[in-house]
């Protein structure tokens, strides 16, 4: 059978999109390799130095991959290309401070033969911290491209794994021909969540917790006793070569940073609870739920990546479903959106508390980034908060503000260019800069009032897929078949599941329709964790040939489907 | 300040028509027309019954995971981790006047975690709130099939009853070797030393080895709660409370000599073949034979009327009031080495108070309020029907179902999530 990752899947989608968009109109620099000039000058721009630090009808010139100079009346270099700026604006390209991005997910490690649980290999616990996400990295990922659509130079990428698979490293969102010419610095941070190992120790966060513990006193140990070793080895006994306990010594040193993927409340407490018992330097990362926490934080000094995730905002009844509603599930609705406003506004809330913060985009999907930015700023994120951290507090909590986060000569030439000021619904980035190399974007013309953008391509053609179908697919436990409805509303796709055993109703997630395949996502409950369950497969006509793929027990299944009638 | 109440003190008898004054989180005053000061809140408690907040030694509610079950030693993981202050059985047992529970590690292990003494502190998102403010350290041992299974579906020791004494043993052992390794690393004068290798689950099991965690074993079968009284005593280890403890009363004597106590169950058997051999009037003759025993639930659902399940042993022994009280208050209290703190209504205590509409021993009892630390978390008035702390925008409200299969044997078994899972609607 085959196995297929979820961001597998998704990484193939997206680069089925950018394959689609490059046979219409080719970007203008699609490898960085043709550049003629690596001299470049905007001019007359509106250029946002840093957050409410302004210069209007500015121009900013590049040069050997820096900035050279920022200001009004400058000269312009006589090699250098020149960028008309009139009506754009230029800002410091956008920093990561979690994600996946250019990274791909290995193929599990093998249950070993005759696995004696209560100690498993590493690799097999997922206890790799002496890894490296470079091992992972993949220069030909879409999502490199993709994120930089989305305005990102910069990201902190880290490896796929378990509970410690490795260093992250920050790599540089560009189109280059090897890994090490996107890298901008390895061993950052030491990556860590609470992912155990199936059927082994440690299988769950208590087991995670205990074993973080004993892994950090013991690197405090064993760093004094390589230390002693190395002063002069005479007369003590030689330190065992431990690769685990040696990736934890920059660590005991707080030199490296521990960056730890904590979407709740709990669990980001959780980390925090270590983070104070043993002493190292935390950042909580991919946090999607800190509104109650931000004093605590604040005080901690815990750097801090919010997740831009966000759930989608409950339907508000109306008419007929309103008049039929009970009183109770008006007050259960009701609490559904007190809380989707508290996922909206929690960056608000943790900005007002002095909570210095930046962006991950771990669990978000890259076309609902500036959506789902704009929502915060409804929900009371002050523009220039937002765009503080996006690039300086994410490169300064990164260790990197000397080189990126602001438009400053000197600095690194990650710029982002828009024709609009970027936090408006319309405005589109023209331009990328990453490492000093130009990205021509194209923008999109808007075709129908109401239409967004950044769905269009996800619902082009969609009406071959909306409309109510009948599915079946086989589980270990027999076959299961309900109903799949599609809807394009407003351009995008949405659709529910429903499941023949009388469970609720499932949201698919991230539906797209793209050269008659249809993709989507639905979650399922299993024993309290959520587990991601990802459909894809071709159209013709009435016919949907699909596989469902559980990346969680590396299981595929596949599943059909047939448009019902009159539709 | 309650007024007028029926004060079932459980140490200093009952006092009728007895005010009960609550200052700082403590019991300050308790007598009979008292004036409360300025600005203190009166209730009126004309009829009703005051007593003890309920303790519940045998819980896991409130608590995200519950078994490390991929080891069968793992005396390095603690519940204390787990706390989940958003379980909504957390104010379903507040319903039921519980004021504190043990929530305990499951019984996959022979050795499991460090189990957390909890006050229902109902409301916070954080976990640390819910903590018992220095209770005494306490872990889960378990013996029998449970542990068995686990080792049996794994491939790893124990596969028998054998094999539980036998890790037992080795644990020991293995920790003595440990505690006199760093004995020595300490005692060494040599500047240049080295430490030995640091093991949490070692450094635990040495804790126990000197008395400073409080054992709670998980168990059914006479034969092998005398086998851990004897494992015990070879190592010297003394705070022990068994679980359960199904078969008990054929040890009682052997359990009062040792010191030993145990926390059962009313009424509940036969679910598995190791508990058969039971009965209603363990909790009786334990008492009788001057063991100190609780009863506890072990359940989401039990826990609401755990008054009721100490009632059971006045039809089925004979208890008194007190000592049928006891059995739910004072006595897990002592279990958990937090007796000076709760269990009792006492001038100094802490203020956490069950008051009740008929006697909470009666089949009629309705639980109205219920105060940790003199605040009041349960008002039974004022009762709000959706006490979700945190609620997930996206999912329709989940089933609520008080009584299921799952909750009742959630310490038995470890949890396993298959695909078939996923799609089964009885989860």
């Amino acid at each position: 059978m085959k196995l297929l990752s979820i961001k597998t899947i998704r990484a193939v989608f997206l680069l089925l999109i950018s394959v689609a968009s490059l046979s219409v109109k080719a970007q203008s620099d699609p490898t960085g390799q043709s550049a003629v000039t690596r001299t470049f000058a905007i001019t007359n721009a509106t250029v946002v130095q840093a957050p409410g630090k302004e210069i209007k009808e500015a121009t900013v010139v590049i040069k050997n991959g820096l900035i050279e100079a920022v200001g009004t009346n400058l000269t312009i270099p006589n090699n250098a290309q020149v960028i008309d700026g009139k009506g754009m604006y230029v800002y410091s390209a956008f920093i990561d401070g979690l994600a996946y991005t250019g990274s791909k997910r290995p193929e599990n490690v093998a249950r070993p033969n005759n696995l004696f649980s209560p100690d498993p290999p590493n690799d097999y616990a997922g206890i790799t911290p002496e890894n490296s996400v470079l091992a992972q990295i993949d220069i030909s990922s879409s999502t490199i491209g993709n994120m930089r659509k989305e305005g990102f130079a910069i990201s902190h990428t880290v490896p796929y794994g378990r509970m410690l698979p490795g260093s992250g490293a920050l790599i540089l969102l560009g189109d280059k021909s090897h890994a090490d010419e996107i890298m901008l610095m390895n061993d950052v941070s030491m990556f860590t969540q609470f992912a155990g190992a199936p059927g082994a120790y440690p299988g769950n966060v208590l087991g995670i917790m205990a074993k973080w513990r004993n892994l950090y006193r013991n690197a405090e140990n064993n760093k004094k006793h390589y230390d002693a070793y190395t002063e002069n080895p005479s007369g003590i006994e030689r330190p065992e070569r431990d690769r685990v306990t040696e990736a934890f010594f920059p660590v005991v040193t707080k030199q490296r940073p521990v960056v730890f993927d904590v979407a709740g409340v709990l669990e980001v407490q959780r980390a925090m609870s270590l983070q104070k018992d043993l002493g190292f330097k935390l950042i909580v990362g991919n946090v999607q739920q800190a509104w109650d926490i931000a004093p605590m934080l604040k005080n901690n000094g815990t750097g801090v990546f919010l997740s831009l995730d966000m759930p989608d905002m409950p339907k508000e009844a109306k008419g007929k479903d309103l008049e039929a509603m009970t009183e109770e599930t008006k007050q259960l609705e009701a609490r559904k959106m007190e809380f989707w406003k508290k996922y909206a506004s929690q960056a608000a809330v943790l900005s007002a508390a002095g909570v210095k913060f930046g962006f991950s985009s771990l669990d978000a999907t890259g076309n609902k980034i500036k959506a789902n930015l704009m929502t915060m700023i409804e929900n009371g994120l002050n523009e220039s908060d937002a765009l503080a951290a996006l690039t300086i507090n994410a490169a300064s909590l990164l260790g990197i503000d000397k080189i990126a986060g602001t438009v400053e000569k000197g600095k690194t030439a990650n710029l982002m260019v828009s024709n609009a000021p970027f936090f408006t619904k319309d405005a589109q980035i023209r331009y990328m800069f990453v490492d000093g190399d130009k990205y021509d974007l194209e923008i999109k013309e808007k075709k129908e009032a109401g239409k967004g953008n950044a769905s269009e391509g996800s619902a082009a053609g969609a009406a071959a897929v909306v409309g109510s179908w009948t599915y079946s697919f086989e589980t270990p436990q027999g076959e299961t078949t309900g109903k799949m409805i599609i809807k394009n509303e407003g351009g995008t796709l949405t659709g529910s599941m429903t499941s023949g055993d009388g469970s609720g109703d499932v949201d698919m997630q991230d539906v797209t329709f793209v050269n008659g395949v249809l993709t989507f996502s639905i979650s399922r409950d299993g024993g309290g964790q959520s587990i991601e369950l990802v459909i894809s497969g071709t159209v013709t006509g009435k016919t949907y040939n699909a596989e469902v793929t559980v990346s969680a027990f590396n299981f595929s299944t596949p599943l059909t489907a047939t448009k019902d009638d009159g539709q | 300040m309650i007024k007028n109440a029926t004060v079932l003190t459980v140490t200093k008898g009952t006092l009728t028509n007895t005010d009960v004054l609550v200052s700082g989180g403590k019991i300050s005053r308790i007598g009979k027309g008292l004036n409360a000061p300025n600005g203190v809140q009166e209730i009126d408690a004309t009829g009703k019954f005051l007593m003890p907040g309920i303790i519940d030694a045998h819980s896991h509610i409130a608590l995200s995971a519950v078994n490390e079950g991929t080891s069968q030693v793992t005396s390095e993981v603690q519940m204390g981790d787990v706390i989940d202050p958003f379980d909504v059985s957390i104010y379903r047992a507040l319903a039921g006047g519980v004021t504190s529970t043990h929530a305990l590690h499951g019984s996959a292990n022979v050795i499991g975690g460090e189990s957390e003494t909890l006050k229902l502190r109902y409301g916070s998102t954080n976990p640390e709130d819910l903590k018992f403010e220095n209770a005494p350290r306490t872990i889960k041992f378990a013996l029998g099939e449970n542990p068995t299974r686990g080792g049996r579906s794994r491939g790893i020791q124990p596969s028998s009853r054998m094999g539980v004494e036998a890790m037992l043993r080795n644990s020991f052992t293995d920790a003595q070797a440990y505690r006199a390794k760093w004995n020595a690393y300490k005692a060494d004068k040599n500047p240049r030393k080295i430490a030995p290798e640091y093991d949490l689950r070692m450094e635990t099991l040495v804790d126990i080895l000197e008395g400073r965690v409080l054992v709670h074993c998980h168990s059914y079968r006479a034969d092998e709660i005398y086998m851990l009284m004897k494992v015990f005593a070879d190592f010297g280890i003394t705070k022990l409370t068994y679980q359960h403890a199904n078969e008990a009363y054929k040890v009682a004597p052997e359990l009062a000599e040792f010191g030993a106590m145990a926390s059962v169950f009313a009424d509940w058997w036969a679910y598995k073949l190791e508990v058969y051999y039971s009965t209603a009037y363990n909790a009786t003759i334990l008492t009788r034979n001057g063991v100190t025993t609780s009863i506890n639930s072990d359940s989401g659902e039990l826990i609401r009327h755990l008054f009721h399940e100490a009632a059971k042993t006045q039809k089925y022994g004979d208890l008194t009031d007190e000592e049928a009280l006891s059995l739910i208050t004072l006595n897990p209290a002592k279990q958990l080495g937090i007796e000076n703190r709760v269990g009792s209504i006492e001038v100094g205590k802490d203020a956490d108070l069950a008051l009740f509409e008929g006697h909470p021993l009666s089949v009629y009892a309705i639980p109205v309020m219920t105060f940790v630390d003199g605040v009041k978390y349960f008002d039974r008035a004022n009762d709000i029907k959706d006490q979700r702390i945190y609620v997930n925008p996206e999912q329709a409200v989940e089933n609520v179902t008080i009584f299921n299969r799952e909750d009742q044997h959630r310490c038995m078994d470890t949890e396993v999530v298959s695909f078939e899972a996923l799609f089964s609607n009885n989860k």
